[in-house]
């Protein structure tokens, strides 16, 4: 007589697990990877897949070390790889990629516990990390159409660009049209350039219910809204307000980078004070900070409330006074 | 008015069975009937082994209680009294029939005679109670004892839960598409009962031809029936009332609360069949299904016949199941072997293949369990304090308010077990507390 499993109820489950999650912002990915690579040559190709193995292979040497059930499975390591990837510059160093993988795999994801227990998102630690730690070298951007070979590294004497944040902050517009930031032919982070293609992976994600747009919507609406009633002065409302919009690594970061799961809010209402916050955050950073990128610094500093704002916007149950009335 | 709840889930629907009709079971050489298949106080054995049965006679009862009365669903001879532990680890007292395959009906087993505009409630819930009929939907509670302590409250809405949201299940679908007169007799005897003019029969609306069956065989306005949208766990009384009538029942409080009571269609048609044949419930229809049975079908099952004698009946295991479980796979609960015998309140026995990817059990924080909640918890929280064993803090997030729907864990794509998790902590607390008086 056979003796059948004996588990917990349900015993049916939806198919999407966090492996098929993770594929999904891959492919989200791919659109406008291949724009950057287009833009500035096959040395990105090379960045990202450093990026991503390395990720990887610090994922599985930390799981060993710590003798951990190993993880790589998931596919998380893989995203946070090619997030990292995408806000470097093209030119960036081989062991400034390897060495922004360690901090976010080893540092800030793996000693606080693994997936599901980091409190801010690893790919955006590291790339501030790595900012921080080599300004000069990740500040020289490159500009479109300067196209670097696979293992071509942007020679010495060669001119580096003003993004387009650098310009506004300054006062003036920058150079490039909105279409022009629209569809990415601008100096930049190899993945933020191209807004429109970073939106459409977003669309996408939103469609297969990956990502919940209430984040990204609350964001780029609180930029909008700020921009276009508080411009620089001197400047038209609607050209800044499609410029702030457009430009660094804001499409990228609400998108991609604030949806993060493990370091966002898991209710609704938590979900739009988060992006309300981030967005105003980038704002106030791009007005008075030193730094004219402020969307990763904003989004860090969101990620430390997440907990607060779980527990804080949790409905009232079913039944007891004060639980939300009408069916969705 | 509301057709749906916040919250919940759209599993695959795997409705296999939903064109087969109801096959009538033979009734096996030998059964097992559990003394305990409602909740409640069990009953006691009024039979000794050796003693001949009829059909219909009962076998077990206990007056003094909460408690349903259970009967011999064979003719035949007792083989003994024995003690078993259940799936769920409650120890269940069995009286064994040997069948003679005679049949022979228990002089007891009389139809109601006088029309039912002439019964009084009081007699109705006699006859209700001596049926033996508990809720054949889901936790089987004794039926007269819901409706007396709803016609003492008061209450103004009953309402029939024809939903069956469960995937696989289609038992209470054939049963309305080839019984509608038995449902509906049933709901007018029972809001004879209730002095209630009108009734709700509330169905999902992927089963609009047993609504439109239904209402041709109403033909009054009396009986409304309402089409719901197809939805897990819609049949949950906490969202089927709030689906009809709008209101919350308040936590921890039970339908009368809200001033409404919930029968199953199941249970009406037994009810039905209690006063036009006199028979107690010893039968029902289960659907029996999963990619493991050769012929998923619905069959009509004495009460006590083993689940391999069913599955049997339905051309055997076509591959070796993974898990068996008793009633639908979002609440059913798993057996440990296939001598686990069909209950009142069993609506599916499924065999399922296994599903390789669900031992992971990291959350990643992705909130998809919160907005499945119909309760509107924060299941992954839960879960977080029961793993560690801070179970005081489950309670700060509402453990109790928490009906094990398995919408959570059904949509969670880290496999965190999440509804076992809650039942931990749920039992642990209840300790906590015990040990504290
Ligand atoms: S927490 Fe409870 S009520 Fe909420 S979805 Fe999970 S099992 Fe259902
Ligand atoms: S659905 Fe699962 S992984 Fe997502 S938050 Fe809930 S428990 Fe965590």
């Amino acid at each position: 007589m056979s003796l059948f499993r004996v588990s917990s109820s349900p015993h049916l489950y939806r198919e999407d697990t966090t492996r098929v999650l993770m594929l999904d912002v891959l492919i989200a990915l791919i659109p406008a990877l291949i724009w950057a690579i287009y833009q500035f040559g096959w040395r990105v190709l090379t960045v990202c897949a450093l990026s991503m193995a390395s990720a990887v292979l610090f994922e599985y040497l930390f799981n060993k070390l710590a003798h951990k059930k190993n993880t790589i499975g998931d596919c998380s390591a893989l995203v946070t790889g090619l997030l990292f990837a995408f806000s470097l510059p093209a030119s960036a160093g081989f062991a400034i990629v390897v060495l922004g993988t360690f901090f976010a795999i080893v540092v800030v994801k793996g000693l606080f516990g693994g997936l599901g227990k980091n409190i801010v998102n690893p790919a955006l630690a590291a790339r501030v990390f790595v900012f921080i730690s080599f300004p000069a070298e990740l500040t020289r951007y490159t500009d479109p159409g300067l196209r670097l070979g696979f293992f071509e590294s942007l020679s010495a004497d060669a001119v580096s660009s003003a993004t387009p944040l650098a310009v506004l902050k300054n006062g003036t517009m920058p150079s490039e049209s909105a279409l022009n930031l629209l569809f990415g032919s601008l100096p930049g982070s190899l993945g933020e350039v191209s807004a429109l293609l970073l939106l459409a992976g977003g669309l996408y994600l939103a469609i297969r219910r990956v990502i919940d747009i209430r984040i990204p919507l609350s964001v780029l609406a609180t930029v909008a809204v700020f921009s276009y009633f508080l411009p620089v002065k001197g400047l038209d409302n609607v050209q800044f307000m499609l410029a702030e919009l457009l430009s660094g690594g804001l499409m990228l970061g609400a998108i991609f980078m604030a949806t993060d799961y493990v370091t966002s809010p898991a209710t609704k209402l938590g979900r739009v004070i988060y992006g309300i916050g981030i967005g105003l955050i980038t704002m106030f950073i791009r007005y008075f900070g030193g730094y004219p990128e402020g969307v990763s610094f904003a989004i860090l500093i969101m990620n430390l409330f997440v907990y607060y704002l779980d527990r804080y916007t949790k409905a009232k149950p079913f039944g007891q006074k004060g639980a939300p009335k009408h069916a969705a | 008015m509301a057709f749906t709840f916040k919250g919940g889930v759209h599993p695959r629907e795997w409705k296999l069975t939903e064109r087969s009709p109801i096959a009538k079971l033979p009734a096996s050489a030998h059964l097992e009937v559990p003394l305990q298949q409602h909740i409640g106080a069990p009953a006691a054995a009024l039979v000794q082994k050796g003693e001949g049965v009829k059909l219909g006679q009962v076998i077990a009862d206990n007056a003094n209680a909460l408690c349903c009365p259970v009967h011999a669903p064979v003719s035949g001879t007792i083989t003994g009294i024995t003690t078993r532990m259940d799936a769920s680890g409650r120890m269940i007292e069995y009286i064994g029939i040997d069948n003679d395959f005679a049949d022979t009906l228990s002089e007891t087993v009389l139809p109601h005679t006088r029309p039912i505009l002439e019964t009084s409630a009081e007699e109705i819930i006699a006859r209700i109670r001596a049926a033996g009929i508990s809720g054949m939907g889901g936790a089987g509670f004794p039926a007269y004892a819901k409706l007396s302590s709803a016609i003492e409250s008061g209450v103004d809405k009953l309402i029939v839960n024809a939903c069956e949201c469960e995937p696989y299940l289609t038992a209470d679908h054939r049963l309305l598409l080839e019984h509608p007169d038995a449902v509906v007799g049933g709901i007018q005897i029972l809001m004879r009962a209730l002095d209630l003019a009108d009734a709700t029969i509330a169905i999902e609306d992927n089963k609009r031809d047993a609504a439109i069956l239904l209402r041709s065989v109403i033909q009054n306005d009396l009986i409304r029936v309402h089409l719901l949208q197809t939805k897990y766990p819609q049949g949950d009384e906490r969202q089927i009332v709030f689906a009809v009538t709008g209101r919350q029942i308040p936590a921890g409080k039970l339908p009368k609360d809200a001033g409404c009571v919930i029968f199953n269609a199941a249970t009406c048609a037994a009810i039905y069949d209690a006063f036009v044949t006199g028979l107690p419930l010893v039968s029902r229809i289960v659907t029996v299904s999963g990619d493991c049975v050769k012929k998923p079908s619905n069959v009509r099952v004495p009460i006590g016949t083993a689940f391999k004698d069913v599955i049997e009946f339905c051309g055997g295991y076509s591959a070796e199941p993974d898990k068996l479980i008793a009633g639908g796979p979002m609440m059913g609960v798993c057996q440990w072997d296939d001598n686990a015998v069909v209950t009142k309140t069993t609506s599916g026995i499924l065999a399922l293949s296994k599903v390789p990817h669900r031992e992971a059990d990291v959350c990643v924080h992705c909130g998809k369990c919160a907005l499945a909640c119909p309760m509107y918890l924060e299941p992954l929280y839960l879960a977080a304090y029961a793993r560690i064993g801070q179970y005081e803090r489950c309670k700060d997030f509402d453990v109790f308010s928490c009906v094990e729907c398995g919408s959570c864990a059904h949509v969670c794509p880290g496999g965190v077990p999440l509804v076992q998790y809650i039942r931990t902590a749920k039992v642990k607390l209840k300790e906590l507390a015990a040990a504290k008086k």
